[in-house]
């Protein structure tokens, strides 16, 4: 079956969208986004005065991969992780938690937002879509995605590859 | 294993180059890069040292467009085929969907293939996941080196049982880069399929 990333579709999805936009309000950051452990974008917000944000799949990509490295160090002295992942520039910051075991909430920032009040409206966020997640999870959709979904997807990849020969 | 983002509509697979050093994984993404339209590809990201061997990895993402209205994604990965790099191997190996195995034809480096397919195997199973349940390619390049050995002969060391899905490539020339990729892509799609 195929796995959903997280329970969150509907309205939930929507509560979780409507808490990124908040977290952007009240810590002044310049975008939110929930990706999957792999490095999925799940969910993403801008502040509306922020600057076009660079590729979210590839911001998405390193920090979900540093965020397992660094799990990975902390292991090897028997610790499960390390307790905050902020990274700090002159011009911009990242702040990463763990939503549960498969996503992370991530606030990108400026000099115009205080760490603190990152830290602290990052972490009300989490406990509240947290809360979402909770109370949404049993009614985890069944993955229908269409029985004719990989003929489908296929043709298209025939269509992008064409008959797999080197032009 | 492939996600399902409902609150995106969107559906992802990764798909993840693995092999020796120097095997050309790295070169086959470059190649993919090159050729994938623009609208189809997103920034190619490569974490690698300064004498351009991967570090951690190389990240292309691949979109294939709407499929019964979900947004359809591969995300391409290569490990660092250095046998040091192995911490970094694993982690990159954590959800993935299908392996291309880029194996080196040069005769001082069937040993490395070996190895390297012995360490898949390996990490794999710390992920709780077996080479016999995930799709699988192999691709055998350089085959321009005026010393490669014969196809046969890494089978024969790959893939003794011919089971595998094989490919021969000169990637720097392009030639044998796509095969793998669509044949483990839609490998993936089909055991999607008998999932469903
Ligand atoms: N002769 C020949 N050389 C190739 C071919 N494909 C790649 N190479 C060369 O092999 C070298 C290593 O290629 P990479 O793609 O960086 O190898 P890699 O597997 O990513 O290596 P690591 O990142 O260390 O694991 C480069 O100099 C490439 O130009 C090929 O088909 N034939
Ligand atoms: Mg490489």
């Amino acid at each position: 079956m195929l796995e959903p990333s997280l329970d969150l579709y509907g309205e939930a999805a929507e509560r979780v969208e409507g808490l990124l936009v908040d977290l952007l309000t009240q810590s002044r950051a310049r975008y939110a986004l929930l990706i999957d452990r792999q490095g999925f974008v799940i969910l993403h917000r801008r502040a509306a005065w922020a600057p076009k944000p660079p590729s979210l799949d590839s911001l998405a990509t390193l920090i979900a991969s540093n965020h397992s490295a660094n799990e990975a160090i902390a292991q090897l002295f028997g610790e499960a992780s390390f307790r905050e992942t902020v990274q700090q520039s002159d011009g911009v910051g990242t702040y990463v938690e763990s939503v549960g075991d498969k996503a992370l909430l991530v606030t990108v920032f400026d000099a115009s937002a205080p760490l603190g009040k990152v830290k602290l409206f990052t972490k009300r966020t989490l406990e509240r879509i947290q809360a979402v997640l909770d109370e949404t999870r049993e009614a985890a959709p069944v993955a229908d995605i269409g029985g004719s979904f990989s003929a489908h997807a296929g043709a298209l990849l025939d269509e992008l590859f064409g008959d797999g020969k080197a032009p | 294993m492939s996600t399902i983002n409902f609150a995106a509509r969107e559906i992802n697979f990764k798909l993840v180059y693995y092999g020796p050093g120097l095997s050309g994984k790295t070169t086959n993404l470059k190649q993919i890069h090159a050729h994938v339209p623009v609208e189809s590809k997103g920034e190619m990201v490569s974490l690698q040292t300064e004498d351009e061997r991967t570090l951690f990895f190389d990240f292309l993402p691949l979109d294939l467009g709407k499929v019964n209205g979900f947004k359809t994604r591969f995300h391409l990965y290569t490990v660092p085929g250095q046998v040091f790099y192995n911490a970094s191997r694993r982690l990159i190996l954590r959800g993935v969907d299908g392996v291309v195995f880029v194996a080196d034809s040069a005769p001082n480096r069937l040993r490395a293939n070996a190895e390297s397919l012995r360490n898949l195997r390996e990490n794999l199973a710390e992920h709780g996941l077996s080479l016999g349940d995930l799709p699988y390619v192999i691709q055998v390049n350089k085959r321009d080196l005026l010393d490669a050995l014969p196809v046969e002969m890494i089978r024969a060391v790959l893939d003794p049982d011919g089971v595998s899905p094989l490919f021969e490539a000169v990637a720097q020339q392009h030639v044998g880069v796509i095969e793998p990729l669509k044949a483990v892509s839609k490998l993936v799609l089909e055991k999607l399929a008998q999932r469903a």
